[in-house]
């Protein structure tokens, strides 16, 4: 059951850094854009995102569940040591959703719109920044446990953790996949040439950066010595995942040219797939990282009953939840099923 | 101020506001399909018209109840994680199943929302039907888990060690049903009374009065049922905390000294320093007959518990008074409604529209009243008799930064919700004019 249970815990990570981060990437491209093709990015996204804008971001609800309950010593590192920047991320999710609320909601279409757009993109940003960068001191190696030292300052506890580059440097890499997985996503829903064209150049330029970025944290990381980054090096199944996402990129671009939405989607999805699964494994099961040692997700797992149980509800509920899930994409279109 | 304290009153603060959002988001889209189940009968464009509007209510109230139910997850960890890492596993049952019930009811709604005249007719009201379901179901999970906070079960305590665990029996702990029970008929009693009495308001107004109406008398229906079986669920509750938490039944009713044939306090000033009730009206040997069905029934004062294991009396015996008193005036006020079914001709007073407006915020009052009963009186634990709130806070000072800054965004969410609904009663009696 334990397997089932990790299971759900990577797939609605996956689910959300890839559905959130599609979302987020639609404010980050809306950011990026001129005036006029913003009103334009800003009409297709809702068009397309709308009926699963809500379902999007409860993936990250169940993913704290999971942790909470079958992972508690994690859980609890996890809210001490990084509660600031937990709590800005919250920020940025609530200021997102103010202005998501605002943006469509709002039954006067007037001039108070460029405010609410602005907040919806720093909202964009700042939640993604905040969630790669909490991953970013999860595996930094920055974090200072006070249980080993307890004459540490409050800065060396709760900010060095995740205040430096590497962390930055993380939450960077997010905010460009985010950016990536709109613009590969969007391709598809271009009303026209000219909107195609944009997308097509705003995903372009995101995998530029997704790479360059990807690289700088190897480098930066690899001569700063930090393990995560070693071990990654280190590890054939993170490289070869890499490797492969490299290779992925090839036929995807081969499809966006030829027009074939689905594939496109389908080979976008998989690279991230593959970026999430190479942090993963290379160290796996020491997700936290902190600057004496490394603590697996497993020490302190919850007791044999908790995680069957956990299992069963989690197998109810995603043989619930996953088809409908699955209907309501395919009934606005959102998967293109082949021809 | 002191790391507690602050967390405390952060953690009170987010679910004050998150209840209201909660309450409202689960109740309103029974009212929506009721109104969307008229159209599809009658045909009448009025009902559409409504459908939508209300519609619009339901997704304003769900986005804004994700939202802060999002960081309301983060938080338990947040401020109490040494709760959380041993309450995390026990209680975890009923959290995953209300994310299931949550995403459930997220589906449902993109569904709906997006498919007007995309979906079958009745497949797209059966959707509706769903998200009012789901919603009612996590409400009542979460309840469940406030529950065990306040019956503990399922698990063997020995030496600040759990063990043997087993989270049904600890979903199923002995106050669950009560509390759920009566926490549902409060969401009802509370938006159905919000609700009609923004409708009544605009019919008090003048303004667009046909629609408004037929508003009123769909939100209402919903709201004087709960409110007069409440009572009845208010008694079932009573009794059980009296069996089982009689500190809480002591602080609440403002009883020092235990005694046989209990009085009734109803009202009163109290004094915590010396240890009195001033200016109460007294009924005499009514409160043990409402515990425990039984005049000379024996209730436990506040003095038989260590001094350390009193709730604060004050503010729990007043907010039992504030929620029993307007408990009680909204099921006299229900049951007024539905005698003018009969006696329609009371309806065309203006005062009658009057009424019903004052009594808009009445519900959501109760219903923070008898939450923080329900909380305050638990003091000082957070599991009961298991683990002291003291001992669950985080180790990270400076808590009182995080209670401005989560207190500055619940306000903003308000003010933002109310401003929008605003709005939408505005252009939604424009375009009728």
């Amino acid at each position: 059951m334990l397997t089932v249970v990790l299971f759900f815990l990577f797939f609605s990570l996956f689910l959300y850094v890839l559905l959130a981060g599609a979302d987020f990437g639609g404010g980050i491209i809306e950011l990026f854009s001129s005036p006029k093709n913003q009103e334009k990015t800003k009409k297709t996204i809702y068009r397309v995102m709308g009926p699963i804008w809500e379902a999007n971001h409860i993936w990250i609800i169940i993913l704290i569940v999971i942790l909470w309950i079958g992972f508690p010593q994690y859980f609890n590192i996890f809210v001490v040591y990084l509660h600031i920047p937990i709590t800005l991320m919250l920020l940025g999710i609530t200021i997102r959703g103010l202005a998501f609320i605002f943006r469509h909601y709002d039954a006067v279409k007037g001039r108070s719109q460029g405010s609410y757009n602005a907040l919806f993109k720093l909202g964009s940003i700042l939640s993604p920044l905040f969630l790669g960068i909490i991953f970013g001191g999860l595996i930094g190696g920055h974090i200072n446990l006070f249980s080993e030292n307890p004459n540490l300052s409050f800065k060396e506890i709760y900010i060095d953790g995740w205040f430096n580059i590497f962390s930055l440097l993380i939450g960077l890499f997010y905010i460009t996949l985010c950016a990536f997985i709109a613009a590969n996503f969007l391709i598809g829903e271009a009303s026209d040439e000219n909107e195609l064209n944009l997308y097509r150049k705003k995903a372009s330029y995101s995998t530029i950066a997704l790479v360059l970025i990807g690289f700088v944290i190897l480098v930066y990381g690899y001569f700063n010595e930090i393990a995560f980054v070693i071990d990654f090096i280190e590890n054939k199944y993170s490289i070869i995942a890499v490797v492969i996402s490299g290779i992925v990129l090839i036929p995807l671009w081969e499809m966006i040219k030829q027009k074939r939405k689905a594939w496109a989607r389908i080979l976008a999805g998989v690279q991230v797939f593959l970026v999430v699964s190479a942090a993963m494994l290379a160290h796996f099961p020491d997700v936290i990282i902190t600057s004496t040692k490394e603590i697996s997700i497993l020490e302190g797992v919850a007791p044999d009953s908790v995680i069957q149980f956990l299992g069963i509800a989690l197998l109810i509920g995603g043989a619930i939840i996953l088809p409908g899930l699955y209907h309501l994409m395919k009934s606005f279109q959102l998967i293109k099923l082949f021809k | 101020m002191e790391n507690l304290e602050a967390a405390r009153l952060q953690m009170a603060i987010t679910l004050i506001f998150h209840i209201v959002f909660a309450c409202i988001g689960m109740v309103m889209p029974f009212f929506m399909v009721i109104s969307h189940y008229k159209w599809l009968k009658t045909r009448k464009e009025i009902y559409l018209k409504l459908t939508k509007a209300w519609q619009r209510g339901v997704a304003i109230f769900f986005v804004t109840g994700a939202v802060s139910g999002t960081a309301l997850s983060f938080e338990l960890g947040l401020l109490w994680p040494e709760f959380m890492k041993h309450a995390g596993p026990i209680i975890g049952m009923p959290f995953s199943l209300e994310g299931a019930a949550f995403f459930v009811e997220a589906i449902a709604l993109g569904f709906y929302l997006y498919g007007w005249k995309k979906l079958p007719e009745k497949f797209h009201w059966f959707t509706g039907v769903i998200i009012g379901i789901s919603g009612v179901m996590s409400g009542i999970l979460v309840v469940a888990a406030n529950g065990w906070m306040n019956a503990p079960s399922g698990f063997t305590y020995e030496n600040g060690v759990f063990s043997d665990i087993n989270p049904i029996e600890a979903m199923l702990n002995a106050a669950w049903f009560t509390q759920a029970l009566h926490m549902t008929l409060a969401a009802f009693v509370a938006t159905g009374f919000a609700v009609a009495g923004i409708h009544a308001y605009q019919i008090y107004k003048g303004r667009n009065i046909e629609l408004h109406k037929k508003a009123f008398r769909i939100a209402i229906i919903f709201a004087a049922i709960a409110a007069l079986l409440q009572p009845i669920s208010g008694d079932i509750s009573a009794k059980d905390i009296a069996k089982r938490q009689p500190a809480k039944l002591a602080a609440l009713e403002a009883h020092y000294e235990t005694e046989k044939g209990a009085p009734l306090y109803i009202g009163g000033i109290v004094d915590e320093k010396n240890q009195e009730v001033t200016y109460k009206i007294e009924i005499p040997k009514a409160l043990s007959f409402l515990a425990f069905g039984d005049f000379d029934a024996e209730v436990k004062g506040l003095n038989d518990f260590p001094k350390d294991e009193q709730p604060p009396v004050a503010i729990v015996h007043y907010s039992f008074q504030i929620m029993v008193g307007i408990g009680v005036l909204l099921a006299i006020v229900g049951l007024f409604y539905l005698l003018s079914l009969k006696w329609k001709h009371w309806q065309n007073h203006r005062k009658f529209w009057l009424l019903f407006t004052l009594m808009a915020p009445l519900g959501f009052i109760a219903l923070e009243t008898g939450w923080i009963v329900t909380e305050v009186g638990r003091q000082p634990w957070i599991i009961y008799q298991v683990m002291k709130t003291k001992d669950a806070v985080t180790p990270m000072p400076g808590i009182f930064y995080s209670l401005i800054t989560y207190t500055a965004i619940y306000i903003v969410l308000t003010c933002v919700v109310s401003w929008l609904l605003a709005r939408q009663i505005k252009v939604l009696n424009q375009n009728e004019a």
